[in-house]
């Protein structure tokens, strides 16, 4: 922890240093006649983005729709959330067990590159969501561990985080489909 | 390093230029468009969607400029601009796949000219091709936290998501700078004094 403090102030003073001479933007003139060029500029491109676009999604839906079912699914990934909370001796122990499962997907998670080859709009945004939440219930967790929260609590929001990363599980694997369809 | 958000400019000076004197357009451009496209430069990585957003933000500069209230110097105003032209960028689907098709070639080139990294530490050359290996959004969240002393709660704002993401991004971009200067066999590294 130490150690990790003292690398975050490193980098923390290495950045503030950085110049600002390496990165050096172009000469007024040159701004002036992009600012000319720019509304014709616009309009060419604006086409040829529309076309590209049109291009991408149909290729990534053909892409999902070939295939879609041929790989190993990881439904042995997948964490069963614990149906009911009574009954604790049966609910801890499932409870583990759904932990322990949703450990195996994030490990799978994590082997899986960050961002998939090609780039589905509505499922990047599902990731991104999903890691949100899944990041406010890890803070929320933190939170009632230190505040000794009564076990109830603490297995709902474990639940609640089991039931995330499956989600997330999901959506990743339909984009590694998609990527190997490429 | 020159901190934009500090950069004031005589109120003659952006009076002519609200007037559309190009005199002080080119006066006011001078002050602010270094640490401006250095910003968006570490923001957004990609050096020409950078000159797009940079090109974007000093426009709506000089069309704006009347509605400046002085309230805090230009430079902190003008900096207010750029993150958001910035992050609409980041946020946008179709520039988002750009980014993605550009990410391998800017991987395979050098993150600097040679001219401009002989004049720069070696720590300062090894942190500017750590930076360029993060992820748009970490990196963004980096900036903002460490350089431009954003709170989390500002940048939760500045992306419309919660403060968990920008903690847990910012974790992110310093897990992976870290592993970077972590010493490897076959890369030269730098350490961190």
């Amino acid at each position: 922890m130490h150690t990790e403090l003292e690398h975050e102030r490193s980098v923390t003073h290495l950045l503030r240093e950085l110049p600002d001479a390496a990165v050096r933007p172009y000469d007024w003139q040159e701004f002036q006649r992009r600012a000319l060029a720019a509304p014709a500029a616009a309009a060419h491109v604006a086409g040829l983005r529309a076309l590209a676009a049109v291009i991408v999604i149909t290729l990534a839906v053909l892409a999902t729709a070939i295939r879609f079912g041929a790989g190993p699914h990881p439904a042995h990934l997948l964490a069963k959330p614990v149906a009911s909370n009574k009954g604790a001796p049966a609910a801890g122990g499932e409870a583990l067990r759904a932990e322990r499962a949703a450990t195996t997907a994030q490990d799978w998670l994590e082997k899986l590159p960050r961002e998939p080859a090609l780039v589905h709009v509505g499922t990047r945004a599902a990731v991104e969501t999903l890691e949100d939440h899944i990041a406010q219930v890890d803070d929320l967790l933190t939170t009632e561990r230190a505040g000794s929260a009564p076990a109830e609590r603490l297995q709902l929001l474990q639940r609640e985080r089991v039931q995330l990363v499956n989600s997330l599980v999901q959506v990743r694997y339909a984009e590694t489909l998609a990527d190997a369809a490429r | 390093m020159t901190r934009l958000v500090e950069i004031a400019v005589p109120d003659e000076v952006r009076e002519r230029a609200c007037a559309g004197e190009a005199g002080a357009r080119q006066l006011i451009y001078a002050a602010v468009a270094p640490p401006t496209f250095a910003l968006i430069r570490r923001l957004i990585g990609n050096r020409s969607a950078s000159e797009d957003v940079f090109q974007d933000t000093m426009m709506i500069l000089f069309e704006r400029l009347g509605e400046f209230r002085q309230e805090a110097p230009l430079g902190a105003w003008l900096r207010q601009i750029a993150i958001s032209r910035c992050l609409m960028y980041l946020r946008s689907p179709w520039r988002r796949v750009l980014l993605c098709l550009d990410a391998a070639g800017e991987r395979a080139a050098p993150a600097l000219a040679p001219a401009t990294t002989a004049a720069l530490r070696p720590e300062a050359i090894d942190l500017e091709r750590a930076l360029a290996t993060l992820a748009p959004t970490p990196r963004a969240v980096l900036w903002m936290y460490e350089v431009e002393g954003y709170s989390h709660a500002e940048i939760a704002a500045s992306f419309g998501r919660s403060v968990s993401f920008s903690k847990s991004q910012l974790a992110r971009a310093h897990l992976k700078l870290r592993a970077w200067f972590e010493p490897q066999g076959g890369r030269p590294t730098c350490t961190l004094s």
